[in-house]
């Protein structure tokens, strides 16, 4: 068995542990949970790195393209946006929904191996590592302000309803929940505009124009554009709460839309032909 | 373990009783030398606030006359004060001064200020040398009992009065109150309260709007009195004309007016919104009849709290504590045990160091005895002779150290007398007033905690016996 199967579950376990001791600290305001909460999601970052390099080391190429290795990314990334937030912000609430994430994303690659790895001459180059890196921040960014878009919501409809203690008691201040969701769609934004660069100038490079009539490539335009919408309409009107959530809901379904469309598309190929 | 506490609470006695009690800040050392001065009281401490008056001592060898003292001291007729004095020894002392730090045995359980309290008693009875070798662990431990059962329940963490609510709730809203707006409507006492709270939680700019602009201006002056201390930087009066314009920029309005109907209506609420970008803003509605009309809690990113949800989160958080309370209960349960099972081990001390000194004694006799017949021996020989009688020594007396131990551990005083008969330590030189070996706790376990091992609320008969000063 590869090493890095064995350092993914290792890292499996830990964000398990993570998820589950974090459910009292949030729910009922435990906070002696914290001590497991935090050890074991940062020891978890760690294997999750570890297995990270050598899944790629082992696949001989540095972008992270199969499923799999786009997964332990993403896991990895939303795993270090938590801590990050959590150390800016002291906001544990969000790791309510994130570790959970976090550990459902490497259940795959964590049971086996590639049984394909792709090869392709794309693999070692370091725009597309760009383009994908970017591309999975830009991700990270979107689940985590849809993610505290929702606790914002959580928090709002109690505090409408009178009802201060019990289960979500401990829940983050509003403020605090409306600053993260937009600074995280701040960040995210120059990471898909810088991803999406990438990805059109080997786009054009390797198809010509012809590329702009793709499908995932027009689905990753109007995401873009929605983003760029979404972050203008937070910034001037203020929306938060109820709309806020449909807004992020929406331009979320998108990205996931444009993940999915990679099956339709005949530019967005790593796989040698 | 002589602990004996005896005092009065709010639970016990009615206030003009605690009144009589009393004893303030200034005449507390003078107090503790007093308690001190009593024949058997060993060390002492009196702790003394608007809840509770209490004398908590360490008596030797017998019981001190606590009574005698406090009709002394406070020339009152003990006819009239017993019914509502109690007395606790033992095990129940400590567990009472456990409680009383944790405050569990508070007006509003959880409330924090009885720690400092009883610090405070504690820091005067050590300046006068009353807290010595048996108070100083108990008081140092019930601080940190105090403290664990701060930091594992949720006792203290949720508020209980109306200004307290409605900080926390601000809280929930906005994070930090640093750098908000507070307006405060109307000149009610409430009102002005939460203002206050809030503004010495951070809130940096205060506007005070009345119908009658002196009220408002001499409301100014008071918070603007707090400006160098913990108080907004700003407090200004602003004309009732203008009330809206400052109300949108207002993250918190606090409004108690007389007014008949509501000031604020949802037509304002939107306008606000609508002019703050939606952020959020928070109503505390303390006027009866009220201010501020409901129908604005339905605009998004506005909340209203009147007088009656303030009450109610204040009962839910009392409530809340009292379930707490029984966390916090079990941890003080296990610590009364895990502290008099230590002191019933040090109590076990003595015993244990005059079998030794017996057993000791016996091998350095019987050495002595064959010592003519081990003159032929080498010193290496000599040596190993020693060493076979220490181990032979050690060896023998672990079973009976453990059993007493064991014993002392359990409280079981039969079998720890029938361990010193069987082993003939009564006349052993560890029991003898000349041992060399002095134990923390003082005197074997069957004099001194066999003759105080019984529990709470015994009635008042002290023993009578000349105490050496």
């Amino acid at each position: 068995m590869a090493m890095y199967l064995i350092w993914l579950r290792v890292a499996l376990v830990l964000y398990g542990a993570s998820s589950v001791a974090v459910i009292p600290d949030v729910l009922s305001g435990q906070v002696r949970w914290r001590k497991l909460v935090f050890p074991a999601c940062v020891s978890a970052v760690f294997f999750n790195f570890v297995a990270l390099m050598e899944m790629l080391n082992l696949a001989n190429h540095w972008v992270p393209a199969s499923l799999r290795e786009v997964e332990t990314s993403l896991a990895l990334l939303l795993a270090l946006a938590f801590l990050i937030i959590y150390w800016r912000y002291r906001a544990i609430s969000l790791g309510l929904f994130v570790l959970p994430i976090v550990f459902l994303l490497l259940l795959l690659p964590a049971a086996r191996p590639d049984h394909a790895p792709l090869s392709s001459q794309w693999m070692h180059n370091g725009w597309i590592l760009l383009h994908i890196v970017l591309l999975l921040a830009a991700y990270t960014a979107l689940i985590l302000s849809l993610l505290a878009s929702l606790l914002y919501l959580i928090q709002e409809r109690r505090l409408k309803q009178k009802q201060v203690g019990g289960v979500f008691g401990h829940l983050p201040p509003l403020e605090t929940m409306d600053q993260i969701a937009f600074k995280t769609l701040v960040i995210g934004f120059p990471c898909m505009t810088a991803g999406l660069l990438a990805g059109a100038w080997i786009a054009q490079e390797t198809v010509g124009a012809g590329y702009f009539l793709d499908p995932k490539v027009l689905l990753s335009v109007g995401m873009w554009l929605l983003y760029l919408w979404m972050l203008y309409v937070r910034r001037h009107s203020g929306l938060r709460g109820k709309r806020a959530v449909y807004l992020s809901s929406l331009v979320f379904l998108v990205a996931l839309t444009v993940w999915v469309a990679n099956q339709f598309s005949a530019v967005h190929r790593f796989a040698a032909p | 373990m002589n602990f004996v506490l005896i005092g009065v609470n709010h639970k016990s006695a009615p206030l003009a009783v605690r009144e009589r009690l009393a004893i303030s800040p200034a005449r507390l050392q003078e107090a503790t030398q007093s308690l001190l001065g009593v024949p058997c009281v060993r060390e002492g401490m009196v702790l003394s606030t608007c809840n509770r008056v209490e004398f908590l001592t360490y008596q030797e060898p017998v019981q001190a006359d606590l009574l005698e003292f406090i009709q002394n001291y406070f020339a009152v007729d003990m006819t009239a004060l017993r019914p509502y004095l109690y007395e606790y020894r033992a095990s129940e002392a400590i567990r009472h001064l456990f409680r009383v730090a944790a405050s569990l045995d508070s007006l509003v359980v959880g409330e924090p200020q009885i720690l400092g309290q009883v610090k405070e008693s504690y820091t005067v009875a050590r300046s006068v040398g009353a807290v010595n070798s048996n108070l100083e662990p108990l008081l140092q431990r019930s601080f940190t009992v105090a403290r664990k059962v701060r930091n594992q329940t949720s006792i203290g963490v949720s508020a209980v009065s109306i200004a307290s609510v409605a900080v926390d709730l601000a809280r929930k809203i906005f994070g930090s109150l640093q750098g908000k707006t507070v307006l405060l409507v109307g000149a009610g006492k409430m009102g002005e309260l939460a203002a206050r709270s809030l503004a010495q939680q951070g809130a940096s700019t205060i506007y005070l709007c009345n119908r009658t602009d002196e009220r408002a201006e001499a409301l100014a002056q008071k918070f603007s009195g707090q400006l160098a201390g913990n108080g907004p930087s700003l407090a200004q009066p602003v004309p009732y004309a203008s009330l809206h314009e400052y109300a949108a920029m207002a993250d918190i309005i606090v409004t108690s007016t007389g007014a008949e109907t509501p000031i604020f209506n949802s037509t304002h609420a939107h306008a606000y919104a609508a002019r703050r970008k939606q952020r959020p803003m928070f109503f505390i509605d303390i006027a009866v009849p009220r201010d501020v009309d409901p129908e604005i809690n339905r605009v998004e990113g506005i909340f209203v709290y009147n007088i009656d949800d303030l009450q109610a989160v204040a009962v839910s958080n009392m409530a809340n504590r009292a379930k707490e309370a029984l966390d916090a209960e079990a941890i003080i349960r296990a610590e009364v045990h895990r502290y008099t099972e230590r002191m019933q081990t040090l109590d076990a001390v003595p015993s244990i160091v005059a079998l030794q000194q017996n057993l000791e004694e016996v091998r350095q006799n019987e050495l002595r005895r064959v010592a003519p017949r081990l003159a032929g021996l080498s010193s290496e020989q000599l040596q190993a002779v020693e060493q076979v009688t220490r181990a032979l020594v050690n060896k023998l007396q672990h079973a009976p150290i453990q059993a007493i131990k064991r014993a002392a551990r359990e409280g079981d005083r039969e079998t720890l007398a029938v361990i010193q008969t069987v082993l003939d330590m009564g006349s052993g030189p560890g029991l003898s007033e000349n041992a060399t070996a002095q134990p923390a706790q003082p005197g074997p376990v069957a004099q001194t905690s066999g003759a105080t091992e019984t529990t709470a609320s015994i009635p008042f008969a002290p023993v009578k016996v000349d105490c050496p000063q």
